[in-house]
Formats: C-alpha cells, structure tokens, sequence
C-alpha cells in the first residue's frame, strides 16, 4: 500500500514559518493535485514527502514508514526536468534502473517499452539539449516512470513548457494514469490543470501554509462522463468542470487578498 | 527543531575538522623532523622555522632584514602592477570600442602572450642587469595581459542597448568610453585587477630568484646557497602571507563593487 | 564577413610593419644595438645553430623534448591528484571542512617560491623540476575541479538522489560530468603554470631543456638565442594547450555551444 500522510506537518526557515499544521492523506492509487498560490510552501510538501527536505515539526510518512531519505520508490519530475545533459536520453532512462540492480536484458526492455509509451521512440541517441522542452519532459517523465515507482512525485512539470504541449502533456497523463495507475501528488499552481488531472484537489493557504480544503474531483468526473470526452477543451466545456474551476479559484482568491493585506 | 537525518556538518564540526586537518598537517611535521626521520638539512621542524623568522625581522641576512626585503619587493611589485593595470585596461577599453586598434594590437598580443612572463627575465636581465627595471618589466609581463584581456572583454560585451541610448543621446566617442564602456565593466576590470595581481606577485618571485639583489626571492635564493632551509621556508612564508593580504585586499573590493551595484 | 576579413588583413600588415621596423632598426641603423636586441637575420642564424650542430649541449630538438617531458610528468602526476582531490572536496562537505585550512596555507605561495627548497631537496635534476611543476599545477586543478563540482546545478544533484545512486555512481557518472567544463579549465590553468615554472626552474638551474638555453644565452650575451629559446617555448606552450582542447571537445560532446 503506498499511501503518503502528512501528520501536523510544520516546516520553519530561520524561525519564518512556511508550512504550519498540514494534514493530507493520499491514498493508495490517488492521483491529487495541491494548488496554492506562489511561495505557500506546496513544493516544500512535495520535496519533504520525496525525502529532499525534512519536517520542523510532524511527521511524513510513505506507506507506513516515516521519510527519511530520497529513492528510487518515490520518483520525482521536477519542474527544471533535471535530465543529466551529459547523457543520452537512453542513459537517463536507464540511470535509475541500474542504481536499482536491474538485470541488463530486463533493463533494454522497459527502457524500450516506456519510450514508446512517451512517444519517444527514435530519440534514444539524442542529448537533452537537442530535445525541445516537450519532449525533454517526456523523458523525464519516462525516467520516473521506469522504475515502477509505487509513489509519483510531481513538481510543476508542465510549468516551462508552453501552452499547446502543456495540453498535450496533460492529456498524455490522463491517459497514462487511467492505464496504469499509481500514488500521484502533483504540484501546480493552474486551476484548470488541477480540475483536470486530480481524483481530489488540495487547496493550500498562502504562508505559513496549511491545507485550506479538498475538494473531490473524482465523484463528479465519473457521474459525468468525463472520460468519454477525448479532448481536454471539451471537458473544460462541461458545466461541472466549471463549477469546480469556480469554487477552487473563489478559494485561491481569498487567499490571494489574504495575502495583500 | 527536529534532528534531520543525513544532513550536512554544523559549524562546529566543520570547526572541528578543520583544526584536525591542521594538526595532522604539523603533527606530521614536527614528528618527521623531531624524530629524526628527516634530517634537518630538508625539513626543519615547525619550531626551528618560526625561530629563524623571528630571527631575520631584526637581523639582516643578505645585506637585508626580513621586512625590508619583502618592503623591496613590495615597491617593484606596486610599481610593475600599477604601469600593467594603467596601460592595460585603458588599451583594454579602447581596443573594445575601436574595431581597428583591436585588429591591429590583438593578433601581436596574442602571439606574446604564450610566452611565459618567466621567459622575458634574459631579456630583462641583458637589458637593466640587476637594477629595478628587470623585475618591473617581469611583474609587468605578468600582470599586463589579464588587465588588459578583462578590461577589452567588459568593453566588447556591454550590452547594446546602453551603447545605442547613449548614442541616440548624442554621446561623443570619448563620452561614450568614459561614461558607458567604463562603468559597465568595472566588475570585469576589477576581475582582471585581482587576477593580474596574483600573477604580478608570482613573476615578481621568479624574476628575484634570477635577476634581483634584494627582495625576498633574492633572499631566498641565497638562502638556498647557504643551504640554509629556515631561510628559504621563512622566505616562502612570508610571500605567502604578503600574497594573500594582496588578494584578499582585492577581493573585498570586488565584493563591494558587485554590492554597489546589486549584482550577484 | 567583412569585419573577419578586415582583421586578417591588419594583422598581416602589422606583422610585416612590425617586421620591417624590426629589420630597419637593428640592419639598417643602430637604432638598437646587437647586444641588446637582434636582428631577424640574427635571430635565423641563431635558430638555424641550435637546430643543427647544438647549443648549450644540445639540439633544439634536444633541449625542447626534454622540457616536454618534464612538463608532461609533472603535469599528469599533479592533476592525477589535484582533480580528484578537488572533485571529492565538492564532494563532501565534511572532506572539504578537514582539506581546507592546510590548502589555504599552501595555496598563495606563489609555485616559483617553490623552487629554492625543492633545489634544497633534490639537485639541480629532474626530480626538482618535475616537484616545482607538481606544485605549481596542484593547485589550480583542485580550485577549479572543487568549484567544477559546486555548480554543478542542485536539482542534478537531486535528481541523482532520487535515482537511487550510491556514493561512487554519484561521483563518478553525476559529479565528474557535470562539473567537466571547469575541470578542464583547470587543466588549462594547470599547464601554463606547468610552462611557467618549468622555464623558470631551468632558468635557475639545470643541466639541459629550453630554460637552460635562455641561462646560457644571457650569460653569453647571445640575445638571438634568446629569442629563439622564447619562440620555442611559446610554440610547445600554444601546442599543448591546443592538444588540451582537442581532448576537451572530444570529451564534452553533449554540451551545446562550444566550450
């Protein structure tokens, strides 16, 4: 079971304090999606689950075991993609599975599968900056992927790409997602990327941050059909989609004025 | 604060290591010499070293004491580093605004510059023998190109569009040099200062140990003769510290003039 | 490109300008006396005596192989301890806290300082050149490997924590990488100092190589050689770094611009 809890989790920089009292229960194969505004600390969630980054008070854990460390287990996309420039795209991919002693012959295979899967096939000799940004963060993507990881870590990965691949790449995860699901907590600070994606939306406060409310995304995209619609413009035609965009964004709103006084 | 696994060191075991480091360094030292294991010809101890030093600040060794050799090097060192940076970075700056001086100075400039500031002591040695112009001439080899090269880049990558508002205001070529070109690289001349200081000092070394009759590589080479090996180790401590004290001096003045301008 | 063009063009008109002024002032008139700069038939002849029958025990080819050597030795022999040295200070914070204080003391004495003690040490023989040019290339390398190693970007860093790599899969297929184009920088800086201190300890004192050419030529007021000893080393100094840049691109393929 690979859930992620954050109990009472409290996060101080210097005494400043940018988490306080953040409690989140990811379930096992949920796929949720913290909005916020910037600078209220969702990225420090993300990084404190994935082992990068530790709790000043509370406790993170992933199934039932408390964070300690980064690994293989709990993949991150980060926003930067953090491809190595130095490898290939084959060798990126294939980094993490040697790390975990994977067997050379099992390795050629899942290397090859996820690059179909991401549409990557032909590229596997190209270096990262031959790449344009979309298909640098397929590989990123790709990378995290390979590693069948139980839990996925998602830190604003569509943010540097621009507005037609971010579409595109968003779909791509629904799609993947519906295939073959895993624990995903996904960063963003775009509403309708969050509506879209997420079974349940975190809405987190400004600093210090604290999970305002979640709202369930799930019910409402399975009584309405969502899936039967391919194309994300059409979803976000659906009067249910627009409420939920609306109620989530009054809820930022408020946070955003909070946050001018 | 809860304790963080695997984090980085704190302070004080930083502090820690790093007396550590120094200890087994001196450690080590003294036991090579103190034992015996080395004989003292090569390695006088850490103690036999800071005595001799104390030793030359009043007693003169090489028609010299200590401080007066290293205030010798001091005055052929200021004088070769400041007629390096007072003709490099002014060319420097005129090379990067005149296409047609950078073509015609940059191709002998780079044929010179391969040779080692070191290879110019024959030449300095036939033409002013042991007098003052020899080292000058050294340290000014030595120093020269990295004010020079750094003055020419801040000048040739000013970002355009201050070199086009002050033309579109009118700005003379000199006014466009003294006002636009100079300003915008002075980080990068004071970059090439600290640089060309640091290599000034090292050719200043060079040139004393083979064409000098005072200054502390003077005094170190005669040491050496002497074979006296406190001598030479105080000698090289002393530049050390000189050197340091240079760049450090230069180094604040980069931070402040990176402050000044509230770039990072 | 007319700017390129042009600049081809002044500079070959300066070189024979200069060239001319050259012949004018030494052949022509006494502007400069012999003994104190030669002449370019001088200078041809002076090359043309080293070349064939020697000078100073030796050919030119003679004297500049042995130089080469010394360079190479102590070159290879300093940045096979420097880089890594460098690389596993920027590695470990802990490594570099215990390295750092006995560094800083060794690292402003200037590497000529070196050159008396180490004539104390080992003779007026190789082994004295090859420790100076130890010296004198050490420290450059560890600068700049360590640097190398602490720019390398954090979510690199990371993201290799994150894909599982232990202690020497970090180091050597995420650290040497990322921070190979300071490295080489490094390797640069480490072989001018190589050059530099070479001549300047075969200046000193030596029983043979390109310094010993320039000693022997000032002390027989022979300024031709002298320049022609300066020529050489010019010449082996621009083709070792430029064979240092060849290996440089080779290695750093995927970088995008050219370093």
């Amino acid at each position: 079971m690979s859930t992620i809890t954050f109990e009472d989790v409290g996060r101080s920089f210097d005494s400043v304090a940018a988490l306080k009292n953040v409690n989140l229960h990811v379930r096992d194969k949920e796929f949720v999606v913290i909005v916020g505004p910037s600078g209220c600390g969702k990225t420090t969630c993300l990084r404190m689950a994935a082992g990068l980054d530790f709790p000043s008070s509370g406790v993170v854990r992933v199934g039932n075991r408390e964070v300690v460390a980064p690994g293989p287990d709990r993949a991150v996309v980060f926003q930067q993609f953090a491809l190595f420039p130095w490898k290939s795209v084959y060798d990126n991919v294939d980094f993490g599975l040697r790390n975990k002693g994977v067997p050379t012959a099992e390795r050629a295979d899942r290397i090859a599968a996820v690059l179909k899967v991401m549409s990557l096939e032909g590229y596997e000799r190209s270096f990262p900056h031959q790449l344009s940004g979309g298909m640098q963060q397929r590989v990123a993507i790709a990378r995290a992927y390979v590693l069948d990881p139980a839990v996925l870590l998602m830190d604003e990965p569509f943010g540097a790409l621009d507005a037609q691949t971010r579409v595109l790449m968003q779909e791509e995860l629904v799609r993947l997602a519906r295939v073959n699901p895993r624990t995903v907590l996904f960063i963003t600070h775009g509403v309708e990327e969050a509506v879209y994606l997420a079974d349940r939306v975190a809405v987190m406060t400004s600093r210090p941050g604290c999970i305002k409310e979640i709202i369930d995304v799930r019910s409402i995209r399975e009584a309405e059909r969502w899936n039967s619609l391919p194309r994300i413009e059409d979803v976000m035609d659906l009067e249910s989609f627009v409420h939920l965009r609306t109620t989530i964004w009054k809820s930022l709103r408020e946070e955003k004025t909070e946050e001018q006084h | 604060m809860r304790a963080r696994p695997a984090a980085g060191p704190s302070n004080v075991e930083i502090l820690v290591l790093g007396v550590a480091g120094l200890a087994v360094f001196f450690g080590l030292w003294a036991a090579l010499s103190g034992f015996g294991l080395v004989p003292p010809r090569f390695l006088p101890s850490p103690a036999a070293v800071a005595q001799r030093m104390f030793f030359l600040l009043d007693h003169p060794f090489a028609s010299a004491t200590l401080p007066l050799h290293v205030l010798s090097s001091l005055g052929r060192y200021a004088l070769g580093f400041l007629l390096a940076a007072a003709i490099g970075v002014p060319l420097g700056l005129f090379m990067g605004w005149y296409g047609l001086l950078d073509d015609i100075v940059s191709p002998v400039f780079n044929a010179l510059r391969f040779i080692a500031p070191i290879a110019w002591v024959p030449f300095a040695a036939l033409w002013f023998g042991t007098g003052i112009g020899g080292p000058i001439m050294v340290i000014f080899t030595g120093a020269f190109p990295p004010c020079l090269i750094n003055a020419y880049r801040g000048a040739r990558f000013v970002d355009v569009k201050f070199l086009e508002a002050a033309q579109t205001l009118g700005a003379s070529n000199l006014r466009i040099i003294l006002e636009v070109l100079l300003p915008a690289s002075i980080p990068s001349i004071v970059s090439g200062l600290r640089v060309g200081a640091g290599l000034g000092w090292q050719s200043l070394v060079g040139a004393e140990l083979i064409v000098a009759a005072s200054g502390v590589g003077y005094m170190m080479v005669q040491g050496q003769s002497a074979v006296s090996t406190p001598t030479v180790l105080s000698g090289m401590i002393a530049i050390g510290m000189v050197g340091y004290c240079v760049d450090l001096v230069l180094r604040e003045v980069e931070a402040l003039t990176r402050r000044r301008r509230g770039v990072v | 490109m007319r700017r390129g063009r042009r600049r081809i063009l002044v500079g070959c008109c300066t070189a024979l300008a200069i060239l001319a002024l050259w012949t004018i002032a030494t052949v022509f008139t006494s502007l400069i006396s012999a003994g104190r700069f030669p002449s370019p038939p001088q200078v041809w002849g002076a090359a043309r005596q080293i070349a064939t029958d020697g000078y100073a025990d030796g050919t030119l080819l003679q004297h500049a192989l042995r130089s080469l050597r010394l360079v190479i030795m102590g070159f290879l022999f300093a940045v096979a301890i420097g880089a890594p040295l460098g690389i596993l200070m920027g590695a470990s914070r802990r490594f570099e806290a215990f390295i750092t204080p006995v560094f800083s003391i060794i690292r402003p004495i200037p590497p000529l300082a070196w050159i008396p003690l180490a004539i104390l040490w080992l003779g007026l023989g190789d082994a004295a050149k090859i420790m100076v040019i130890f010296f004198a290339a050490f420290v450059p390398s560890v600068i700049n490997s360590h640097s190398g190693v602490r720019a390398i970007e954090a979510h690199l860093l990371e993201a290799s924590q994150v894909l599982g790599a232990r202690g020497f899969t970090h180091v050597r297929e995420v650290l040497v990488p990322g921070a190979m184009p300071m490295i080489f920088t490094g390797l640069r800086l480490s072989l001018q100092a190589s050059w530099t201190t070479l001549v300047a300890a075969e200046l000193v004192g030596a029983l043979a190589g390109l310094g010993r050419v320039l000693n022997v030529a000032q002390q027989d007021i022979y300024p031709a050689m002298i320049l022609v000893a300066m020529a050489a080393v010019a010449v082996l100094g621009w083709g070792t770094t430029r064979l240092l840049d060849m290996i440089e691109s080779r290695a750093m393929r995927w970088l995008p611009v050219k370093p």
